[in-house]
């Protein structure tokens, strides 16, 4: 297709309108499947054409233009934004949230809602007892899953593959968008490393499907169970998640996916060059495993205490660990009150779990939260200066693994802790003024910027969140699921690139 | 150890000399303790030679063992004095003393005036131990030195020149502080007693009263505020005013402190219903009792918001200003904080930018803005941990964080979630006693007791390795 001459110089406008063809994608497939077994094939298809066409205008009529760092966040945080609203389409088209009495604000926020979910691998969901997932037809189904998928190893990077224009600073894209402290090279072209982790990405979700299908799962829920594992989204096809298969395989399947989906691309990219395991050689790899075990036996204990056999008390504790400490956000509770339903276990082991919503999985991985190598970091940075404390002349350096971190490098790591901090309290202290109860909100909002799923207490695994939170407060939560997912800053500093250009267009006059 | 058993023994004579005044019942094994102890106290102090050279890591680990020693000798003296017959409620009692956190577990009313004396003093000693650590231990010893007033320009007095002189400087204005708030509380109606042992209280941030209805009339109410407000603000503006050096309205600490109270004031009001000139004062006095960690108990409306429980959790632990005898995080450290999240910010879009941290009109040391990053994360560890231990012992999940963040910030009585106060005696002992450390952390602000714990391992350590050795080089030498 011949592009006009005399194009719109915006970086931004470009990533967009290619992300944008690349959900529209996403979108018409999906409308197949709702063709083939649903009724709102048109919609979904009309909701594809829509954003066909805005992405084909956006592509069409800008070029990259300059690329410096505030365009590179205003660039990330824009894309997922625009994304996130069109990603709401089908949702609209389809009428998916439409019921009796509920006034349309409401829909385009559950819609919203539903769509950042999707797109930021959170996996909170606004469907419930008064909107049940069984009564959707499975284009639907299937495109939220497909948003989970799109979204965990990044639409950015997706674009990046397909736009050598950005050259070099994709790997500044990359870095802006890839959860943890920048983006590794994997070969030497940015494109080329991009595709790699896109291909990464689909050969685990292959794995996982087809593993799925060996465990009992039908083709459709594997493959939409695959998507949302290899993301470590937690979406599911059923309302009650994992717990509707009541199978202990099909749980360890998903355990494996997650924990996959958690650890760093760049290790299992490393132990396919190699043709065997890298992984036990990277210190946030050992630090995770480490991380899920220790917490797999403690909360089994604590379930043992409270009364629970042995097996039931295992069983619920990894997958509730393995599904959190991985921001997947699966549940397997079979109902209110049944053994995974983590929010009647007592308050020890669920405050483990909010440890581990804090947590997450490894940098450069799909998983959200702090991260296991910031928090390695953090604890030996602590060491480091109380024992500069004991020995004030000592040039005691941050150890990570066997190497020795760089000075600027802890600092970000400490940069980062203190502002994730804040926006914890400062989102818990708003979402609780907007009429959620304490560990309600500090659940919600500790799980929205994680990218994990389920909260605690009134938004539990067998819970809405309509039932949990009022409409502004989703909106709230919805806002700090593209904070988290973009590792903060970009979705902080969007706004510094757009000012700078409308502050030089001023000053000029 | 001789500073511990000289203070707690004053502590004891003075109580049994004040028992005097009731039925004396406890004046023989206060002042016979007491002596016993001053006279240890005096002993140690005339035999005992420090080392020649002092680390500032030994000035740390002795701050944090004088202080466990004297919450041990005032628990010794509940149990010896009959106050309670069980050793965890005296462990706990005079924790919750020491540490100016006042979770009460014994009934002030079935005690004599010694032992309620000897409650208020503990408290008033905890202040005082709160305001060194605050103004002399940490910036001389541990960090932030640059923060503390030492500087001699224009010709003014400083509050810190050196250690010595910081500590009688403090006392010159923590105890007429005291006499002035105790002559507030007599003007209002209090009798001389109860208004000293509440103005020991208010100005140590400690929080112990004498009975439910303390705080019934509206004037002690002012006063309390007023007294809590004082209590909870740097000790270095006071000095500013003692030697005239004026400059109140550049103190942004001091701004950020009163605006922290106001705008937790018109929150609370914006999320209650009902609210009149009486209840305003009530929600006035319940600020003032978060912010500086006082935690004296206050009604509240009963229609409020979700959020406010949330607001004075958050309130507890922000904290009170630096320097002074308030608990939590405190507010130069969350101001160094803030300030620590913009340059971040501005560090993405300028990696190279040489970008600095001012408070209070000088720039932040990178060690001191390490250590700050670190004491939040010791703060966040040590509430963590101890609401875990909580919830293991039995207290629901609001609850065990609720428990967790007033003991680290020793901020007094839990509020429960519905806005009523937690009475500890209905708690398990086990989660009493889960408290205690976070207590103690929090009151020597983290960090020496971390230092602390952390020197003390590292002995035992040392001296396994050794043994290990020589029992080693035994062996190898037998055969």
């Amino acid at each position: 297709m011949k592009r006009p001459t005399g194009r719109w110089e915006t970086t931004t406008g470009q990533v967009t309108g290619i992300a944008l063809l690349f959900v529209a994608a996403g979108m018409f497939s999906t409308a197949v499947v709702e063709f083939a077994g649903g009724e709102q094939g048109p919609a979904m298809a009309l909701a594809a054409l829509v954003t066909l066409v805005a992405g084909m205008a956006l592509w069409l009529w800008t070029r990259p233009g300059q690329i410096d760092r505030a365009t590179v966040y205003s660039a990330v945080a824009g894309t997922w934004l625009v994304v996130s609203a069109f990603g709401t389409l089908p949702y609209l088209f389809a009428g998916t949230f439409h019921r009796t009495g509920i006034s349309f604000p409401v829909i385009l926020a559950d819609s919203l809602f539903e769509s950042v979910s999707g797109f930021s691998c959170t996996g909170s969901t606004v469907f419930g007892s008064h909107n049940l997932i069984a009564n959707q037809g499975p284009g639907i189904l299937m495109y939220r899953q497909f948003t989970q998928w799109i979204g965990g190893m990044g639409i950015v990077v997706l674009v990046v593959t397909v736009l050598p224009a950005l050259r070099a600073s994709g790997l500044g894209l990359i870095g802006a968008e890839a959860p943890g402290e920048g983006g590794d090279r994997l070969a030497p072209r940015i494109a080329q490393t991009a595709r790699r982790f896109w291909y990464l990405y689909v050969g685990i979700t292959c794995l996982i499907a087809v593993a799925l299908v060996a465990v009992g799962m039908s083709p459709f829920d594997a493959v939409a169970h695959a998507f949302t594992t290899a993301s470590t989204g937690g979406f599911s096809t059923r309302d009650a998640s994992i717990g509707y298969w009541d199978s202990v395989a099909v749980e360890m399947v998903i355990m494996i996916g997650l924990i996959l989906g958690g650890a760093s691309f760049t290790l299992h990219s490393r132990s396919l060059a190699a043709r065997r395991p890298v992984h036990h050689r990277d210190p946030e790899f050992r630090g995770y495993i480490w991380l899920l075990t220790g917490a797999t036996l403690v909360v089994t204990i604590l379930l043992l205490d409270d009364g629970m056999g042995f097996t039931r008390a295992l069983r619920a504790a990894a997958f509730n660990v393995v599904t959190l400490g991985t921001s997947g956000g699966f549940g397997n509770a079979t109902g209110s009150g049944s053994d995974g339903d983590f929010v009647r276990w007592a308050a020890g082991p669920q405050l483990i779990l909010l440890v581990l919503l804090m947590t997450g999985g490894c940098t450069g991985s799909t998983s959200g939260g702090v991260k296991v190598m910031r928090l390695v970091v953090g604890v030996s940075h602590a060491r480091r200066t109380l024992r500069g404390v004991r020995h004030p002349r000592a040039v005691l350096p941050v150890r990570h693994g066997s190497g020795t971190m760089a000075e600027p490098m802890v600092e970000r790591i400490a940069g980062f802790m203190v502002v994730y901090g804040m926006l914890v309290v400062a989102g818990t202290l708003v979402v609780a003024a907007l009429g959620t109860d304490l560990v309600t909100a500090m659940g919600g909002v500790v799980g929205s910027l994680g990218n994990m799923g389920p909260a605690l207490n009134r938004a539990g695994p067998t819970a809405s969140f309509v039932d949990g939170f009022s409409t502004p407060a989703r909106m709230v939560l919805a806002l700090l699921m593209l904070v988290g997912r973009l590792e903060l800053f970009p979705m902080l500093l969007m706004l510094v690139a757009p000012y700078r250009t409308l502050h030089g267009r001023v000053g000029s006059r | 150890m001789s500073a511990a058993l000289l203070m707690v023994g004053g502590l004891a004579v003075c109580s049994g000399l004040i028992d005097l005044l009731g039925s004396g019942s406890d004046s023989p094994t206060l002042l016979i303790t007491g002596s016993g102890m001053g006279l240890l106290g005096s002993l140690l102090l005339g035999r005992v030679r420090g080392p020649g050279r002092t680390r500032p890591v030994d000035i740390i680990v002795a701050t944090t063992l004088t202080l466990t020693l004297g919450i041990l000798l005032v628990a010794g003296l509940y149990l010896m004095t009959g106050a309670t017959q069980r050793p965890d409620d005296a462990l706990f009692e005079a924790t919750t003393g020491i540490t100016t956190t006042a979770m009460s577990v014994l009934d002030p009313a079935g005690l004599g005036y010694g032992l309620r004396f000897l409650r208020a003093g503990s408290q008033w000693l905890g202040g005082f131990a709160a305001l060194l650590v605050g103004i002399v231990i940490l910036p001389f010893f541990g960090f932030g030195g640059e923060f503390a007033d030492r500087s001699r320009s224009g010709g003014y007095r400083p509050l810190a020149p050196d250690e010595a002189s910081a500590t009688r400087n403090i006392l010159r204005l923590y105890v007429p502080g005291t006499g002035l708030i105790w002559g507030g509380y007599t003007l209002a109606g209090k009798s001389w007693f109860d208004g000293l042992l509440l103005a020991m209280s208010t100005v140590s941030t400690g929080g112990f009263t004498s009975g439910a209805d303390e705080f019934a009339d509206p004037s002690v109410q002012w006063v309390a505020i007023g007294g809590m407000l004082l209590a909870g603000s740097s000790m270095v503006t006071f000095w500013h005013l003692f030697v005239g050096r004026g400059g109140l309205h550049r103190q942004t600490g001091l701004s950020m402190y009163l605006g922290l109270n106001a705008a937790g004031v018109l929150l609370l009001v914006l999320w209650s219903t009902g609210v009149d000139l009486a209840a305003a004062r009530r929600l006035l006095f319940v600020v003032a009792a978060s912010v500086s960690t006082t935690g004296f108990p206050m009604d509240v409306p009963s229609e409020w918001s979700t959020a406010a429980p949330v607001l004075l959790l958050l309130l507890v632990s922000v904290g009170a200003m630096s320097g002074s005898a308030g608990g939590g995080l405190q507010i130069r450290q969350h101001r160094a904080l803030m300030k620590m999240a913009l340059r971040e910010m501005a560090r993405q879009l300028h990696p190279r930018a040489v970008l600095k941290v001012r408070l209070d009109r000088r720039v932040a040391g990178e060690d001191t803005l390490r250590q700050i990053v670190v004491l939040q994360f010791l703060f966040v560890a040590v509430t963590f941990s101890t609401a875990f231990v909580v919830a293991v012992f039995g207290l629901d999940l609001a609850a065990s964080i609720s428990a967790a963040v007033h003991a680290t910030a020793t901020a007094g009585p839990v509020r429960g979630l519905d806005g009523v106060m937690v009475d500890p005696t209905e708690w398990p002992r086990s989660v009493r006693l889960a408290l205690l450390p976070a207590m103690v952390f929090g009151r020597l602000s983290i960090y020496p007791a971390v230092v602390a714990v952390a020197s003390l391992l590292s002995l035992l350590r040392d001296k396994a390795r050794v043994s290990r050795r020589y029992r080693a080089h035994r062996h190898g030498g037998s055969l």
